[in-house]
């Protein structure tokens, strides 16, 4: 019996199997949320080495990683460790991922098992010849510089191996919730802000859309070279909900009020509502969206019913930062030319984890040289900080990363300065507000006019 | 309580609050009786973010207009701005009944109604639906189609509508000193009323009202309002441009801007400085006059040519404003505004404050600083003919006035 079911067409001809890793514990604490929240039509597996925190997960599939090597216990916030494990339970992951369409992968970086396994299973998945997202968070920097290194480290070699990377920066995540609440508050806001966005790429990939939006149009929009995200989400209801809602987006604390769509050259724009939304809510929307970007923004915009939201609307806006906005909008990356070199010295000093949550244990690692091996040549320029996504998986492309893609975490006794090459560049003076600093920004056709004018012409004051 | 030939306009501006009491004479003239002000604290790019301040600048503003006029002032038409006001111009169009042919009083109010039924964003309300032209069976021209027979009545209006909280919060900063509000005008319009005589807006001409917070704009053409609106960018952001620019206190940037600025360049000696001095708090600065002038300069540019822009997207034909443009408001006192607007426009430019028939102290009239607060009691003049008191607040009282009168 053959079943023709409208809504499960998608650009690959069958429905889309989505299966979402948490690895970790800040990846494990994202997974739980999406799994509070609910999500339909995803597979939800948790990927951790320590034991005792994977009994915790509610996730329904939980994999255990690094028997031999940790015997289920952390790693003590060493990568080293979290990619023995990874390769240690090689095969258990492998089975785990198999079958996937869309792997999602979300982990906190900075660690060891989400700094040191991330890149060994989006290899893995990429084998299965899955599409590989990551979702991601940086440390907060109060969690110490070597923590922020290695993450580093670990984002510019999850960028090599996964189709997608978006980059959540703890940092801003913890502005939305007020400076006295506990910290615990803070990192759940960072794990409801990932799930929402884990939900919104889930909704938009899979059948549901009106308006559907394919995976090549999502890698534009975040292809950058820079992965760190804007996000915004908002959720309404009411009689005035499509407004509210994109009011609730523009204010989530990613988004800088907005005022980073500004720049952004893609914007994906994802609506959904019950099935009481309106065509004209939607217009509505997105004209006052419009108005927070350029006229040259490329808005992709997708829209789909789900009857989960009932009366409630959300908004859901994507885009990465371009690569301009980065110096000035994200300050914790701008470190000194004169941070000390990592020393490799593999089993070195490990720090007892005055971890805020249970498995981001610290620093005092020494920072693993991760160099990508597909590295141009030597004498090359910057090597990008990531690839070319590939929206589509060829089986050839799959064997040839396991060949020549294999992230490596072990000292290869030539400390190249790939941390050097990276280094971010800083605009010269930060683009300020003066005593517009807290008011509510006047923009127009994409420009703040709150930032002096003289400023935005480029003209030179002494 | 005051009299009852007493208006008293309110506007509660981002650098100053002025109220102004004035007397309104049969014969249509105004007399100024009195003008109070207060500097204003609590209110950026002209709306209010601090209720409270607010309230209490308004009430030394009242306080001092009181004591100057020596009349209790008991309600006030009160100016509304800011970047949230926006405009449109749609046509309303009736059909006749079959039973009468006869165009009566009761087809305005609906025809009004039809142009009012368009979507504005939820939180917006309707703030002003001003008439521009009849058409009576598709005939234009027609100035006032009471008493025409007819089977069809379109109206075309210019509808000004703007965020309802917002005009709220001034409304209630004033209910707060216990005094009525009796209507609320967008602020560039009331300007318009005594920038520009009778013989102007049948020319066609853009009144460009230059505040502290915003800058709003009305084009008149044919003698009625084409397009307006408002722009959330103001005297504040010159000086905040300046201070930061050229590292200067926010306190000090005032004084330098309208004692040594101009908005023309090229007009100082190469190297020419300015001298401040130092006083308390500040250890003094020598600063290039150029440069001073370079950082207005980008800014008033920039504002008048987001205008150009706007009006050029609304389709509003520059060329035909046989009375160019008229500048108003406290920032277009700057040296050399109408030089610079002049290049923007490609238009004559006048730098004008109130006209017509105005009697009192002419520091008050001959000032621009105050052309929106005297044209609130212009526009309440003009709409109170007949059938002032007996609406609320939100009352539109043009809707009563099937006449092109004041528009």
């Amino acid at each position: 019996m053959i079943e023709i079911n409208r809504q499960s067409s998608n650009s690959m001809g069958i429905e889309l199997r989505i299966k979402i890793i948490g690895l970790g514990g800040a990846g494990q604490n994202a997974l739980d949320r999406l799994q509070l929240d609910g999500l339909d039509g995803a597979e939800l597996i948790a990927i951790n080495t320590d034991a005792q925190a994977l009994a915790g997960s509610v996730a329904p599939i939980k994999v255990q990683i690094g028997r031999h090597t940790t015997r289920g216990l952390g790693t003590g916030g060493d990568p080293e460790i979290g990619y023995a494990a990874a390769e240690d339970g090689a095969e258990e992951i492998r089975s785990a991922v198999e079958g996937g369409g869309l792997v999602v992968l979300c982990a906190g970086l900075g660690g060891g098992t989400g700094s040191g396994a991330a890149p060994l299973i989006a290899n893995f998945a990429r084998q299965q010849h899955a599409l590989v997202v990551a979702f991601v968070t940086m440390p907060f920097t109060f969690e110490g510089r070597r923590r922020l290194a290695q993450a580093e480290e670990a984002l510019a070699s999850l960028t090599q191996q996964a189709d997608l990377v978006v980059c959540f920066e703890n940092d801003k995540m913890g502005d939305s919730v007020s400076p006295r609440a506990g910290i615990h508050e803070a990192f759940a806001a960072a794990d409801q802000m990932i799930s929402q966005s884990i939900r919104a790429i889930a909704a938009m990939l899979q059948r549901r859309g009106l308006i559907r939006v394919g995976f090549d149009e999502l890698t534009a929009a975040l292809r950058s070279a820079n992965p760190r995200a804007i996000f915004g989400y908002g959720e309404a209801d009411g009689d005035n909900r499509a407004h509210a809602a994109l009011e609730k987006a523009l204010r989530s604390p990613l988004m800088d009020r907005g005022r980073l769509l500004a720049d952004a050259e893609n914007v994906l724009v994802h609506i959904a509502g019950g099935p009481s939304m309106t065509l004209g809510e939607v217009t509505l929307l997105m004209e006052e969206l419009n108005r927070h970007i350029h006229d040259t923004t490329r808005l992709l915009f997708s829209t789909s019913i789900d009857p989960q939201l009932d009366r409630k609307l959300s908004v859901t806006l994507l885009s990465s930062l371009a690569a301009g906005a980065s110096a000035a909008s994200a300050p914790p990356f701008l470190r000194p030319a004169t941070i000390p070199e990592p020393h490799y010295e593999p089993e070195a000093d490990v720090a007892p984890a005055p971890a805020p949550v249970s498995a981001r244990s610290t620093d005092a690692m020494p920072v693993p040289a991760v160099i990508p091996i597909i590295s141009p040549e030597p004498a090359a320029p910057v090597p990008p900080p990531r690839p070319e996504p590939r929206p589509e998986i060829a089986a050839s492309a799959a064997t040839e990363s396991v060949a020549a893609g294999k992230p490596s975490f072990k000292p290869n006794g030539k400390p190249k300065t790939a941390r050097e090459e990276r280094q971010e560049q800083m605009t010269f003076e930060p683009v300020t507000r003066g005593r517009f600093e807290k008011s509510e920004p006047t923009i127009i056709d994409g420009q703040d006019l709150d930032v002096p004018a003289f400023m935005r012409m480029n003209v030179k004051v002494k | 309580m005051g009299r009852e030939d007493f208006i008293v306009g309110l506007e509660i501006g981002t650098s100053k609050v002025c109220a102004i009491v004035a007397e309104t004479r049969p014969d249509g003239t105004i007399k100024i009786a009195g003008v109070g002000e207060a500097p204003s604290r609590g209110v950026r790019k002209g709306e209010i973010i601090d209720l409270e301040t607010s309230s209490i600048c308004v009430r030394e503003a009242l306080a001092d207009a009181e004591e100057k006029s020596d009349v209790m002032i008991g309600s006030v038409f009160l100016a509304v701005t800011g970047g949230h006001i926006e405009s449109f111009n749609n046509r309303g169009s009736i059909q006749i009944p079959q039973d009468r042919e006869e165009i009566c009083e009761d087809d305005f109010e609906e025809v009004q109604a039809a142009a009012r039924e368009v979507s504005i964003p939820q939180p917006n309300q309707f703030l002003h639906s001003i008439l521009q032209h009849y058409y009576v069976d598709g005939k234009d021209g027609v100035l006032n189609p009471i008493g025409m027979l007819g089977q069809t009545l379109e109206a075309d209006f210019h509808i000004v509508h703007g965020v309802g909280s917002r005009i709220k919060t001034g409304i209630r900063c004033v209910k707060e000193l216990g005094i009525e509000v009796e209507d609320v005008v967008f602020g560039p319009l009331a300007s318009a009323q005594v920038v520009l005589d009778h013989n102007q807006k049948n020319l066609g001409a853009l009144v460009i009202d230059m505040g502290g917070g915003t800058t709003g704009f009305v084009v008149y053409s044919d003698g009625a309002i084409k397009h307006s609106g408002c722009i959330g960018v103001g005297g504040d952001h010159i000086d905040n441009d300046i201070s930061l620019g050229l590292r200067i206190p926010m306190a000090r940037v005032g004084r330098l801007k309208t004692e040594e600025g101009s908005v023309v360049l090229g007009q100082t000696l190469p190297g020419e400085r300015i001298v401040l001095k130092d006083e308390h708090g500040f250890a003094g600065k020598e600063v290039e006059r150029e440069m001073l002038n370079t950082i207005i300069h980008c800014r008033v540019r920039e504002t008048f040519e987001l205008i150009k822009k706007r009006l050029e997207a609304s389709g509003a034909a520059l060329d035909f404003l046989g009375a160019g443009v008229q500048l108003t408001g406290g920032c277009s006192m700057l040296r050399g505004v109408d030089a610079l607007a002049q290049e923007v426009f490609g238009l004559p430019v006048h730098v004008t404050c109130v006209k017509g028939m105005m009697s009192g102290p002419t520091s008050a009239f001959e000032n621009p600083r105050y052309s929106c607060a005297i044209g609130l009691v212009k526009y309440a003049q003009a709409t109170s003919v007949g059938v002032r008191r007996q609406s609320g607040l939100f009352s539109r009282l043009v809707n009563k006035l099937p006449f092109f009168g004041l528009w």
